[in-house]
């Protein structure tokens, strides 16, 4: 019955007119941005952080939640029409869903993504109102010892489910630390790494990195491929509802997307892309059809839409109940908790119970909208496509230059911002991760202040890693973790399984 | 190293085997870390149960330049062109140029020459990474994006941003 309760409050919350508002502008702004090739979430909520600052706390993270995960079905409409990922999460819908469209079968695509993806929303909604107060009730009784240990897994979780190489990744956390690091140290008052620039005591705003590296260094990566050419097949999208026939196939998959999604979001790193990939996987393998993927096989649409979607949404609960970022966008959102003062952690919710409830529900009501929006809506989204990226890139840049700017009304932070920029082209030129750069960044500071509870707990002797239990469990797992993807035979495996 | 030996051999076979991303990697990082050092070598660094304001930071830089060193050998020991950095690097840095130059114009000139001027500025410069843009094509775009962060930033958020130039 608590729950229930809990539900009410959260329902209450979202159903204000400001509350709706920002939960369908953010359906609005991620559906766009899926549509939209060559502009991902984490740029968008890297650009739409400074705009937050000036909205409710609460206001702002639903809207960031819906830019999240609107691109999930944005990103499946291009990948349905013409074969265009919107998203890397949409990758392998490319592969059956314009098929199917080639097929003539648009319509029943689109409508088995949709309703793929609002059934998973619902399912991971649930999930998260239900396990996220347990959770939190373990989080509270972390000491500092415990929460280090626990940064310590979430990082090296992160880092072996992301693709490429590890001691790549895990240098990237170092070098975001090192980022976080800069400016006053809050224990001592002495400055490090500011170089002598004022505006660097304050140290570096989540904003400004992130926009620099995701924003502008997309733009840049961009703008140095080769031209695509985009060829809009004009299709007439005739029958939107599927048949009898391709609903009784799909429900199973929808049914093992979603679990799928839901388990793999939970963990750092996971998140909407490896569901995704993973649920086409599974579908490919198990379904008594599998002759058909790849020729517009409706289960290759339904796993990996519920599937991406479940991941998006269940990656709020690690983030939500323990304050530990599992992947960039749920760092960005950290980033945009702390700038309005509140300390992301298991209190949140006993602490400010409207703002944890309110977004929960606001995800469902973002859920029923996107289904609303995508589907009858479709034509004017495809449309979209026709603009070329050599406009879309100019007002990009603008709004990356304009939002570093307000966050602190410092021109200082828009030549970060351009430093930054140009250091996350060389980011992908070297093939380095930048997501783990972000969570090392975020979790910098917290992760130094833990440092030094715990020694101040233990008197200095680091071995109170190791002699509290839960702390030593978890520092296990990580070194497990660590040793494993060293094998070489799950190395390869690893490879492999990326490779897909 | 044997670095020094394979240049005086050949040093178009140093610049190949230099070009390959995770070598070019390992030494981006060991580069940072040890600017880092350098950058900390008098902050007070205390003890483990007093930390100082160079604890953490020292500590973080040693293991960059550990993981920078395996990643360096990690990519000397790869196969000859394994995975080289792809030619026509030379293009590339005009979209790196003018896209950082756009920005950097724009923060130096938005509090001086106000919102409007400073778009102009971003735009035009900006234009120039991209082919294909023609002149009028790019006015327009500017037009329209000012008239468009004016309804946004200033009508919309109300935010405090000098629209036009102070005198």
């Amino acid at each position: 019955m608590e729950l229930l309760h809990n539900l009410a409050v959260g329902f209450g919350v979202a159903l204000t007119p400001a509350n709706l508002f920002f939960a369908l502008a953010g359906a609005l702004i991620g559906t766009l941005i899926g549509v939209l090739p060559g502009i991902g979430p984490i740029a968008t909520i890297a650009m739409l952080l400074p705009l937050t600052f000036h909205l409710e706390p609460t206001s702002g993270l639903i809207m960031l939640a819906g830019i999240f995960y609107g691109a999930q079905y944005g990103g499946s409409t291009t990948a349905i029409l013409v074969n265009l990922p919107g998203e890397t999460s949409s990758v392998v819908t490319c592969i059956d869903g314009h098929q199917m469209a080639r097929q003539g079968r648009a319509g029943a695509a689109l409508a088995v993504a949709a309703l793929a993806s609002f059934f998973a929303g619902c399912v991971s909604t649930t999930l998260i109102a239900t396990f996220a107060p347990p959770l939190a009730k373990v989080g509270q009784s972390f000491g500092a010892p415990e929460y280090f240990s626990l940064m310590v897994l979430g990082l090296i979780t992160a880092v072996v489910l992301a693709h490429g190489s590890v001691v790549k990744a895990i240098a990237m956390i170092v070098l975001g630390l090192l980022f976080g690091l800069v400016g006053t140290d809050g224990n001592t008052g002495g400055t490090r790494f500011t170089f002598g620039i004022t505006e660097l005591t304050d140290g570096i705003d989540v904003a400004t990195l992130a926009i620099g590296i995701f924003g502008i260094g997309e733009i840049i990566t961009n703008l140095t491929q080769p031209r695509e050419t985009r060829s809009l097949a004009a299709q007439k999208i005739t029958r939107l509802w599927p048949t009898r026939e391709d609903f009784e196939r799909a429900w199973p998959a929808v049914l093992r997307g979603t679990a799928l999604g839901s388990i793999l979001g939970v963990l750092p790193g996971g998140g909407a892309t490896l569901s995704a990939f993973a649920a086409y996987a599974v579908e490919k393998r198990w379904s008594k059809n599998s002759s058909q993927f790849g020729h517009g096989a409706v289960e290759g649409v339904a796993g990996p839409e519920s599937a991406n979607n479940a991941g998006a949404q269940t990656s709020f609960i690690p983030m939500l109940t323990l304050g530990i970022p599992g992947n960039a966008v749920m760092a960005l959102m950290i980033g945009a908790l702390t700038i309005h003062g509140i300390q992301p952690g298991p209190q949140i919710m006993s602490e400010r119970p409207g703002m944890f409830w309110g977004m929960i529900a606001s995800m469902w009501i973002g859920n029923l909208m996107l289904v609303i929006i995508n589907l009858p809506l479709i034509g004017m989204w495809v449309q979209l496509l026709k603009v070329p990226y050599r406009f879309l890139y100019l007002a990009i840049l603008l709004f990356c230059g304009i939002g570093v700017y307000t966050v602190s009304n410092s021109p200082a932070a828009v030549l970060l911002a351009a430093f930054f920029g140009a250091l996350g082209y060389v980011f992908t030129r070297l093939e380095c991760e930048a997501a783990p750069l972000i969570l090392g960044f975020v979790l910098g500071p917290l992760m130094e202040e833990n440092l030094r509870r715990a020694m101040r707990i233990s008197s200095g002797d680091p071995a109170i890693f190791l002699e509290r239990p839960i702390s030593l469990g978890l520092l296990i797992a990580a070194l497990a973790l660590c040793v494993l993807v060293a094998l070489p035979a799950i190395r390869s495996k690893r490879e492999e399984a990326f490779q897909e | 190293m044997s670095l020094g030996k394979e240049q005086s051999n050949s040093p178009h076979r140093f610049w190949r085997m230099l070009a390959r991303r995770d070598v070019l990697a390992g030494l981006l990082f060991i580069a940072v870390a040890a600017l880092g050092l350098w950058l900390s070598r008098d902050y007070p660094i205390g003890t483990a149960l007093r930390m100082g304001t160079g604890y953490v930071p020292r500590l973080l830089c040693w293991l960059l330049l550990g993981l920078g060193v395996i990643v360096l050998v990690q990519g000397l020991r790869e196969a000859q062109d394994a995975r080289p950095l792809s030619s026509g690097d030379i293009s590339a840095l005009r979209p790196v140029i003018f896209v950082t130059a756009s920005l950097v114009i724009f923060g130096l000139s938005i509090e001086r020459l106000g919102l409007v001027v400073s778009i102009l500025l971003l735009i035009g410069v900006g234009a120039v990474a991209a082919r294909g843009l023609r002149p009028l094509e790019t006015l327009a775009a500017a037009l329209v994006l000012i008239v468009l962060s004016w309804g946004i930033f200033i009508l919309g958020l109300g935010l405090t941003i000098p629209v036009w130039p102070e005198w």
